[in-house]
């Protein structure tokens, strides 16, 4: 228990310490030595015991403290519902002149008849850029996360997964077969139409390629993965997402270099960046079902 | 008009307080698919179109299917094939 005395000696060790000359002295193991064991071995009986008692304590103030929670939570949200200006007061700070310009000039400026739709990918279309972005990145950690995960499971899985697959080679879903054949053309043209139509009626890139990707995961689960890497594999998911974003970030950088004003090259601009959208969410959707069910676009 | 939002509302209440007091997470999630369906034609009654497609396709569809992705991958699926 050597403490440097003086300053000056502390400094010099710092000094030493600092260019790499010496270690400081590693008590560790010199402390757990000297300490002195005073617990005695709990036998795995007296452990259960003891471990049975604090979950039963645990599951008895469980609900109490849930309750609690929750109506600390209703406090908390109905003291700000209290201070929320008035239903309909015209000297709200919502009512000011952004939601009225947007409303008149909408049409003029982005070309889109449906506002929400203009807002979204005219007004707002940075937000819109980096959301798509978010699902990209999403879709990228989950293939990191989950690619490959069938090759590291037991052989309890793998014999599990193998005897499903036969089933449903063997002895398909005949009700779900035949309904998927029925719907899944009025889902794709459906959605064809909410991407494409987004611009005018309600709809847009997100809710379009949300029924989009509904209609692929309908296609994958009633006709099985085979038939639809025929057309749709790991190398087309790719090029399609890259490629939807790549556009959407490329059409918008046009689109606000050139002034922002669609209408007056002749065409509109928010129907290919819908689409773009679209694209990105569609792939989204199902390279989540796809991850999530067999591990594997 | 005023009689339909107000069944509506009242199965919003009724699905959500439903939805975490059931035993079985399947039914759960079932529930959870109604709550989203009451809530996107509720939109549409608000004049939000948008909204409601969007519910319609993410809330009562994407999630619900997730959710059964979920509960097949933790073996909690009660009566299915892999039983």
């Amino acid at each position: 228990m050597s403490e440097p005395k003086s300053e000056k000696n502390w400094r010099k060790q710092f000094v030493s310490w600092v260019n790499g000359e010496r270690e400081p002295k590693d008590r560790t193991l010199f402390v757990m030595e000297r300490r002195h064991i005073n617990l005695p071995r709990r036998t795995d009986e007296e452990h259960e015991l003891r471990e049975r008692h604090r979950l039963r304590r645990f599951l008895n103030r469980y609900p109490l403290a849930a309750i609690l929670i929750c109506a600390l939570l209703l406090c908390v949200l109905l003291s700000v519902v209290i201070i929320m200006p008035d239903f309909g007061n015209p000297n709200n700070p919502t009512n000011n002149e952004v939601s009225e310009h947007y409303l008149e000039y909408a049409y003029e400026e982005t070309g889109a008849s449906n506002v929400v739709t203009g807002m979204i990918l005219s007004y707002r279309g940075f937000d819109t850029l980096g959301e798509s972005c978010v699902l990209f990145l999403a879709v990228s950690c989950v293939m990191m996360l989950l690619r490959g995960q069938n090759e590291t499971d037991g052989e309890e899985e793998k014999r599990k997964r193998k005897l499903e697959e036969n089933i449903q080679r063997t002895q398909p879903d005949v009700i779900l077969r035949q309904a998927a054949r029925l719907l899944i053309p009025f889902i794709f043209l459906f959605a064809v139409y909410v991407l494409v139509h987004g611009e005018e009626s309600p709809g847009g890139g997100f809710s379009g390629g949300t029924i989009l990707g509904c209609g692929l995961i309908l296609y994958s689960g009633a006709f099985g993965p085979e038939r639809i890497q025929r057309f749709f594999n790991g190398r087309v998911f790719a090029a399609v997402r890259t490629f939807g974003l790549l556009l959407y970030a490329g059409l918008y950088g046009f689109y606000i270099f050139m002034g922002a004003n669609g209408l007056e090259y002749g065409m509109s601009f928010m129907m290919p960046i819908d689409l773009a959208v679209g694209l990105v969410v569609a792939c989204t959707i199902y390279g989540f079902y796809a991850l999530f069910s067999r591990g594997e676009i | 008009m005023k009689i339909l939002e107000i069944i509506l509302l009242l199965g919003l209440v009724v699905t959500a307080v439903a939805a975490p007091l059931s035993r079985r997470l399947l039914t759960t999630v079932i529930i959870y698919m109604a709550f989203s369906l009451i809530m996107a034609v509720l939109w549409s009654l608000l004049q939000s179109p948008d909204l409601a497609i969007t519910e319609a396709a993410v809330g009562a569809g994407i999630s619900s299917i997730l959710f059964f992705l979920t509960l097949k991958k933790i073996h909690a699926l009660k009566g299915t094939r892999d039983e």
